[in-house]
């Protein structure tokens, strides 16, 4: 039982409000990911349920108990921090047995306790090193074991991963989230990095500017993004200008800079007027990439297609292909679509490669569009 | 090699001896003060006509003296606890509140005695020692010294507390330490070498220090530099030569301990 409820937090630096309104229920067991960019507030928001720092306004409470005023060493939190902050003047096993010496626990306890963590973090054998001697690999997981060692209610984990090469991190990762489904813990663990929180995330909180935009399943926010920032940050999309030339029942017409009008189809009627200008977000996973046929035509000629009845619309632009980056697993074409810059993938470079200058074709469904409005706010279609 | 390497060298070279004659002549005077403590006459001269231990045994036999040199080393402890416990916490206690207008203005309220004249300093301590009853105490000249010593140990403590990796501190807190225990087993452990080096520093202030303990001492308290002073006046005989070496020694030997302190741990790793 280690739910934790943020109500309307807030905490300002001097003039600077670093969060704002932050409130959110952590459910117990839970593994959520406050996602965000850097200056987010997402690492301030995590500090402040560590009792590291004071909210300026609102309650953080545990398990129901309002913890908002209890300082840190009076939580049942624990925190791995992002450099991991082990104490260079005691040993690896001194480490880890730091939080329970200072609950009372015996020694010959704590020594146990201490060595079965250090196991649990494949860590057995270094309890006697100078933590200062370790990898950044090693000190994560004595930093791991020095927090879980004290069989918090809560798991904090403050970017612990940011420093370690992709490979190591990806590997944690794993671990994490294995140790997380062997505990049954609360976790919080914050990052700057989507695929990170993809990974680890039961569900993701994504911050920006201080506030918690967007909290829910992973598949929810990448699929059903509120605003246009958590679309942009999620993943690398082309953004579309356009502006709404018609909006009916069904579906909303506008106009793009990519020289063709564009169907998005509706459920409800969206609340639009004509002449509204919208943001498109056209991800590269929903372009299917084609080369022209021979008689190529004007992207016009066949781009608007109408509405299907099932409520799909195939539209497709042609245009040049700019550049191509070969990026491992993917192959990613630039090309130039009637003046504006859009980018495709594809994962089989084999089949029909194109290079620069090659004619090219895109194609989409309609109903793949997000749209935004210049406020950044979702159009829901 | 190259000419350019030569005149390299060579530069060095020049800048090295440059130096060491500046030290050396600068040092001289110290050599000077030991050599004439051997003397075995009655008046200071360089070289002595004659060597003897005869100061040092008169040195061992004055009680004036020795009384004298338990005063300087009973005052030097106590500033160096003071202004150690003082200097310390200001500096921690700074980096705690390094946003509030009380850490902003520790600084400047800490730096302020070390820029009153001691003259003017000895005076008005000696008033308001006797104001309040401490006139003739070790107190009254341990305090005017603290004032001295505690800006000293502060700006060591201010630059060992610049590189403590601060993080050490939330995550003793996270792991449920509080105020004090986080302090003694995570914050101390680091910086105790910086506070072994403050206190030295602050104990060699204390007995080095000449003109408030000529205005706060009395007869029962006075202190080496003080009495050296009146002897001086009246003759000056070898036996200053004797307390200022003796004074020396105890420099240098704070100085070698110091040095050992700081450097212990990067000894044991060059060692293991």
């Amino acid at each position: 039982m280690s739910e934790i409820t943020l109500h309307d937090l807030e905490k300002q630096y001097g003039e600077t409000t670093a969060v704002e309104e932050v409130s959110v229920e952590i459910e117990d067991g839970e593994l959520l990911c406050l996602l965000g960019p850097s200056g987010s507030g997402k690492s301030t928001t995590l500090r402040m349920i560590a009792g590291l720092e004071t909210p300026t306004s609102g309650e953080i409470s545990i398990n129901g108990d309002d913890v908002t005023d209890d300082p840190a060493y009076e939580r049942t939190t624990s925190t791995v921090f992002q450099d991991w902050a082990l104490f260079p003047h005691k040993t690896v096993r001194e480490n880890v047995e730091f939080g329970l010496k200072m609950r009372g626990v015996p020694a010959d306890e704590r020594a146990q306790r201490a060595e079965s963590m250090l196991e649990r973090v494949q860590m057995d054998g270094y309890g006697d090193d100078d933590p200062t001697n370790l990898s950044g690999g090693q000190k994560q997981r004595v930093a791991l074991a020095r927090s879980l060692a004290v069989n918090p209610d809560v798991l904090l984990l403050d970017e612990p991963l940011s420093n370690l090469d992709k490979r190591l991190r990806e590997d944690m990762q794993i671990e994490l989230r294995e140790i997380h489904e062997d505990l049954d813990e609360t976790f919080v663990h914050v990052t700057h990095d989507q695929d990170e929180a993809f990974t680890l995330a039961d569900r993701i909180g994504i911050m920006d500017q201080g506030e918690l935009i967007q909290v829910g399943d992973p598949d929810e926010v990448y699929e059903n993004p509120k605003n246009q920032f958590i679309e942009s940050f999620l993943g690398d999309t082309n953004f579309v200008n356009s502006r709404v030339t018609r909006a009916t029942a069904d579906a909303v017409y506008v106009d793009t800079d990519l020289g063709t009008e564009l169907v998005l189809p509706t459920d409800a009627e969206p609340a639009v007027d004509e002449g509204t200008a919208l943001t498109l977000s056209l991800r590269p996973e929903i372009l299917s990439i084609d080369q022209p046929s021979a008689d190529g035509g004007t992207a016009a000629a066949d781009a608007s297609e109408q509405l299907a009845t099932d409520g799909s619309s195939r539209t497709a632009v042609t245009g040049t292909v700019e550049n191509v980056v070969y990026r491992g697993s993917t192959v990613r074409y630039s090309a130039d679509i009637d003046g504006t810059s859009m980018f495709a993938e594809r994962t089989d470079a084999s089949t029909g490669a194109l290079s620069a200058d090659d004619q090219i074709r895109l194609e989409w469904n309609g109903a793949d569009v997000l749209a935004f409005r210049e406020d950044g706010t979702r159009v829901s279609l | 090699m190259t000419s350019t390497l030569h005149r390299e060298t060579l530069e060095n070279a020049v800048f090295r001896a440059g130096y060491g004659a500046l030290l050396v002549f600068m040092l001289l005077p110290l050599l000077v003060v030991v050599v004439t403590s051997f003397s075995a006459s009655r008046r200071v001269a360089f070289p002595p006509d004659s060597y003897s231990f005869v100061w040092y045994v008169d040195f061992f036999d004055s009680t004036q003296w020795l009384d004298a040199f338990t005063n300087s080393i009973v005052i030097g402890v106590g500033t160096a606890l003071l202004a150690t416990v003082l200097g310390v916490l200001g500096a921690f206690g700074q980096e705690l509140e390094t946003d509030s207008v009380v850490g902003s203005v520790v600084a400047p309220v800490v730096l302020i005695p070390l820029l009153i004249p001691p003259v003017i300093l000895g005076i008005t301590l000696l008033l308001y020692f006797n104001e309040v009853g401490l006139r003739g105490s070790y107190a009254s000249i341990i305090l005017a010294h603290t004032l001295w010593a505690t800006p000293l140990v502060y700006f060591v403590m201010r630059s060992v507390f610049s590189r403590f990796d601060w993080q050490q501190l939330d995550a003793a807190h996270d792991l449920g330490a509080g105020p004090v225990r986080s302090f003694v087993y995570v914050v101390l452990p680091n910086v105790k070498h910086g506070i072994f080096v403050g206190g030295l520093l602050a104990f060699i202030i204390s007995l080095q220090e000449f003109v408030m303990a000529l205005f706060l001492s009395t007869p029962g308290t006075e202190t080496i530099p003080v009495l050296a002073w009146t002897e001086i006046r009246q003759a000056l005989d070898p036996m200053v030569s004797v307390v200022s070496t003796f004074l020396i020694l105890i420099s240098i030997g704070a100085i070698i301990v110091a040095a050992i302190a700081t450097n212990l741990e990067w000894v044991s790793k060059q060692l293991s």
